[in-house]
């Protein structure tokens, strides 16, 4: 995850370690649960190093760092707008696969056919476990749509397997 | 080792052909199956592979040209066309992709004409025709003509209407074909519902998303089974990585 | 000019592409044009032979005669008829000639004729025209040419007149007389003294010729001669007026004369009516079944074009969309229509042109009726717009409807949308599957549904009408020689059942039509009703049962629609078919739709359901 979101985050209002968590957790849904719950700290530090945000104790007693309360600075706010507008698209991530069954094809490592099948049915379980926790959100909620998301992502991938079923069958069979 | 009575549908060595000599298709091609009662299984396949001919000869909407049907303990295909409509009254309900509504019956009247078509009275038939639709969620629409129905409410009258005579099993041809994500959303609901409530389910379809929700997921190509995986399993607690966070 | 042709070329194009249809369209087009050209025919041919014979023998404008008293001992007064000769606005007579009447026989047959003496010279009026052997002389008779037909006499043939053996000399024709079987004069034959009533007029009674002389002879006795002359006026067309003053108060109609009538008289109308009676009453019902045909030819087109306007849509909007005007649209949907019409109506011309003389020759006793007479222009021009006029009707809301249908729409093929009738619906819940079935496929296309009912009511109005015809000649039927059959009920009763047979035979054409259309829109219903469970027999009996329950009620509705007909088209006639025939009709009818629909709702059951599913919608 991206330093940017932490500081967009931030951007509402200054805030404590424990309330990004906290509306992080919100955001993900079930996903916030897999997060590392000391990514936060580490992130906000780093971001304190780099001078986008600055820090205050609270009225504290302690040196610990979840009682400091982080905000924006100026460059941090700038940097925060020019990550808003970006275009930037998640990368995929197809070569990879596509190299595994071109190379095992060429081998004869393996049946690249076998390795569709395989990834298939783990794609299809993952989408039945996204699914369940898409409809187990309430509608319209943020996790809801994140999942959905997921789940539409997994469904294009899916096709894309079959297609690659397809196109290997049948170079299969022509050899 | 599955107790052969619990199956709700057998098939042994199905096979369904159409024309003669060189021009011979076999849209069915020796096909064994076993669906026990309270199950989910999906049938996918790209389309022209045979799977809602399949279905069709597993409902008794078409006869084999070759092999055994079994459905709720007794053999089909063999039987008359009489026979088979009675078997169609009590021990299966159709959910066609085309929903296959009459446009000018109300969602209720729609739902309880299968019932009235098996015998039942007009009250008993309204009746259960009511609690069916309430169930689908559609308790307040029953008045409603189908064209003032969006596409996932007109498959959920289906559905409730498949399900009016208590049918052993649930036959489903492309229920999602017809529909956007936010309605396949609606049906699928409904389809996890039935599940739980023990509902026996057969899907056809070639979409992932309905497939991801049954019990037994078989891939079908050419008219034959080719691949057949179990999709029941607890959470990978995984799917954060599937969104782009690191763990 | 390039519209038309496009128009045309359109149409044609999309008959050829349908031609059982076209040819369906055109088969009940042409019973109706052709039944109603006959009729129209019939009434020339009635007018116009006449004419012919009327001044080809010089016809007279009136006819008197008169017969000696009942009391007897007297011999008739001839003083009268002369009186009546020079009476003013008479220009030239004949006679008196003396008439008796006797009994004819030949060849097995007994006909009452009256025997009227002529002599050999030519005479200014009613001279009878020879159309075989020569005119009378000693010892032979000349027989009236309808007389000589039905006997099947001709010149030189052995006859017994009275007893007397007389040879037949000639055959000729008049126009001071109606042809045999109904001569307008009626002269009693030998009255015993004293009796105070005349016989009835024999049903059948012909017209002879022979000389003066045998006439006396055959007479016997001088004062049982009766005598007739004929009159010419200076104005024909004041025959009736002229009449008025001599002729008693007509008995009414049907009641025997208290009083014998000293003598009669009539005018060359009441001769020409009577003479054309004949055919009057069947041009009558031809004319009648001509109309009821046309009806029955609308609803059949009705229910054609309506089952096909859902395949129309698309070419309609497939037009549009191209820059076809609805105008241009609704043209070329009529023009497809009209084409087969006026082709219907042509061919219908011909047909009963050349049918009209085989039904009925009017009478051998007229002039020039052994041909047809042309087509008149009026004949041509009523045909054809009768034949025009049923298929704008039966097509033009469908057209108009289909032009003014969203070109949108009409592309996306969107068919038209079943109507939702509820109470049938509500009511139909009530009933077992097959009529439940039956009544919601049925209430799915009222309009459907409305032209079933009318076109079985006019067929059965039609054959109730008939019924009720065929009552009334049955009821008048006492021919005096059985074997001799009258011309009259004859040829009426053959056209009586000619009609009935178009009828009934375009009312199935209809009624297979109508459940043929049915089944095609009601092919995913019924294939969904299968799906949930009803099986094949319980969805053609539902099938068949959609056309039969209109039937019923149009039979019923036909019933009292006939008996107005009949009031309709003869308002003096008082003979009512009999009560089990009306009361027979209604489940006769019933069992035929049902026998004729049986079939196209079986083969409508039977289609794979699986199919018809994936491919239809609604």
């Amino acid at each position: 995850m991206r330093q940017e979101v932490v500081l967009a985050l931030l951007a509402k209002e200054p805030s404590h370690g424990y309330d990004l968590r906290a509306r992080l957790r919100e955001a993900l849904g079930p996903l916030g649960d897999e997060m590392n719950p000391g990514q936060v700290y580490v992130t906000l530090t780093r971001l304190e190093r780099a001078g986008l945000v600055e820090s205050e104790r609270t009225t504290g007693l302690t040196d610990r760092p979840d009682r400091k309360r982080y905000a924006l600075t100026a460059e941090g706010q700038q940097r925060v707008a020019g990550w808003l507008a970006e275009v930037s698209w998640p990368k995929p991530d197809l070569a990879e696969f596509h190299l595994k069954l071109v190379a095992a094809a060429a081998a004869g490592l393996a049946d690249p056919l076998t390795i569709v099948d395989t990834q298939r049915r783990e794609l299809l379980r993952r989408l039945r476990e996204a699914q369940r926790a898409a409809m187990a959100e309430p509608d319209g909620s943020d996790a809801a749509l994140l999942l959905e998301g997921i789940v539409l992502r997994l469904q294009a991938d899916l096709r894309w397997l079959e297609e690659c079923e397809r196109n290997w069958n049948s170079r299969g069979s022509e050899s | 080792m599955r107790d052969v009575v619990d199956a709700v549908v057998r098939a042994n060595g199905l096979r369904k052909e159409y024309g003669k000599g060189e021009g011979t298709v076999r849209a069915v091609d020796g096909v064994d199956l076993e669906v026990v009662a309270g199950e989910t299984v999906a049938v996918m396949g790209p389309s022209g592979c045979g799977k809602s001919t399949l279905l069709h000869l597993l409902g008794g909407l078409d006869r084999p040209s070759d092999g055994e049907v079994w459905l709720a303990g007794r053999r089909i295909d063999r039987l008359g066309e009489k026979a088979l409509a009675r078997m169609r009254r009590t021990a299966v309900g159709f959910v066609f992709q085309a929903f296959h509504l009459m446009d000018e019956l109300t969602a209720v009247e729609n739902v309880e004409l299968s019932a009235l078509l098996a015998g039942s009275s007009p009250r008993v038939a309204r009746r259960r025709a009511i609690d069916l639709l309430d169930r689908v969620g559609l308790g307040d629409r029953a008045e409603f003509l189908p064209s003032a129905l969006s596409g996932g409410q007109r498959q959920r009258v289906a559905i409730a209407r498949a399900l009016s005579n208590k049918p052993a099993v649930v036959l489903a041809d492309e229920p999602t074909g017809n529909l956007d994500s936010a309605a396949t959303l609606e049906v699928l609901r409904l389809f996890e519902s039935l599940h739980e409530a023990g509902q026996t389910l057969l899907i056809v379809t070639h979409d992932s998303r309905i497939a991801a929700t049954a019990d037994r997921l078989i891939s079908m190509r050419d008219g034959a089974f080719v691949d057949e995986t179990r999709l029941t399993g607890g959470t990978s607690g995984q799917l954060g990585a599937l969104a782009g966070l690191e763990g | 000019m390039g519209r038309a042709l496009l128009v045309f070329r359109l149409a044609s194009r999309d008959l050829r592409r349908r031609p059982v249809e076209a040819a369906l369209l055109l088969v009940v087009i042409l019973a109706a044009t052709a039944t109603l050209t006959i009729g129209l025919v019939l009434r020339q041919a009635a007018a116009d032979p006449y004419q012919d014979t009327r001044e080809a023998t010089a016809g007279p404008d009136v006819v008197a005669s008169i017969n000696p008293p009942l009391s007897g001992g007297q011999p008739a007064d001839r003083g009268e008829l002369r009186a009546m000769a020079d009476a003013s606005g008479v220009i030239a007579h004949s006679g008196p000639y003396p008439v008796v009447g006797a009994k004819l026989a030949v060849n097995g047959h007994t006909v009452d004729v009256e025997a009227e003496g002529r002599d050999t010279a030519t005479v200014q009026v009613d001279q009878p025209k020879i159309v075989d052997g020569s005119w009378v002389r000693d010892g032979g008779v000349v027989v009236e040419a309808a007389l000589a037909d039905a006997l099947g006499v001709s010149a030189g043939d052995q006859v017994s007149l009275a007893g007397h053996s007389f040879r037949v000399v000639g055959v000729a024709v008049t126009a001071a007389s109606v042809p045999f079987p109904e001569a307008s004069l009626y002269i009693p034959p030998d009255v015993p003294r004293g009796s105070r009533k005349l016989p009835p007029p024999p049903e059948d009674l012909g017209l002879v010729w022979l000389t003066e002389p045998d006439v006396r002879s055959v007479a016997g006795q001088t004062d049982s001669l009766s005598y007739v002359m004929n009159l010419k006026l200076a104005d024909p067309s004041a025959a009736s007026s002229f009449v008025a003053a001599y002729a008693p108060a007509d008995p009414p109609p049907g009641a025997q004369p208290s009083e014998p009538p000293v003598g009669t008289i009539a005018t060359w109308q009441q001769i020409r009516d009577n003479a054309s009676l004949l055919v009057r009453n069947e041009q009558r019902a031809l004319v009648t079944g001509g109309w009821l045909l046309g009806l029955l030819a609308v609803a059949s087109i009705a229910v054609l074009v309506g089952g096909r306007m859902a395949d129309q849509t698309r070419r309609v909007g497939l037009l549009k969309a191209v820059g076809g005007t609805p105008g241009l649209v609704a043209a070329v949907l009529l023009a497809e229509y009209v084409v087969v019409a006026v082709v219907a109506a042509g061919v219908g011309l011909v047909v009963g042109w050349l049918a009209a003389p085989l039904l009925t020759d009017p009478s051998a006793g007229l002039i020039g009726s052994t041909g047809t007479p042309p087509l008149s222009l009026a004949t041509v021009g009523i045909v054809t717009a009768v034949a025009v006029g049923v298929a704008v009707l039966a097509t033009f809301v469908p057209a108009v409807r289909a032009a003014r249908t969203s070109t949108v729409l009409a592309l996306a093929d969107a068919a038209r949308l079943p109507r939702r009738t509820a109470w049938l619906i509500a009511i139909s819940a009530r009933l077992p599957a097959p009529l439940l079935l039956a009544l919601r496929v049925a209430g799915r296309r009222p309009r459907r549904m409305i032209l079933s009912i009318a076109s079985v009511a006019v067929a059965v109005s039609g054959i109730v009408a008939a019924l009720a015809a065929n009552a009334e000649l049955g009821a008048s039927n006492f021919a005096t020689s059985p074997e001799l059959d009258t011309m009259r009920t004859q040829r009426l009763g053959h056209v009586l059942v000619l009609i009935c047979v178009m009828l009934i035979v375009l009312a199935a054409v209809n009624a297979i039509v109508s459940t043929w259309a049915s089944v095609l829109d009601a092919r995913y219903a019924s294939a969904l009703a299968r799906a949930l469970g009803l099986t094949p027999q319980q969805v053609s009996s539902g099938l068949a049962m959609a056309q039969v329950l209109p039937a019923l009620v149009g039979a019923i509705l036909g019933l009292p629609a006939g008996l107005a007909l009949i009031a309709a088209a003869d308002p003096d006639s008082t003979t009512y078919p009999p009560l089990w025939q009306l009361l027979a009709v209604v489940p006769v009818t019933v069992v035929a739709v049902a026998a004729l629909t049986t079939i196209p709702a079986r083969i409508g059951a039977r289609r794979s359901v699986a199919e018809i599913l994936q491919s239809e919608h609604a």
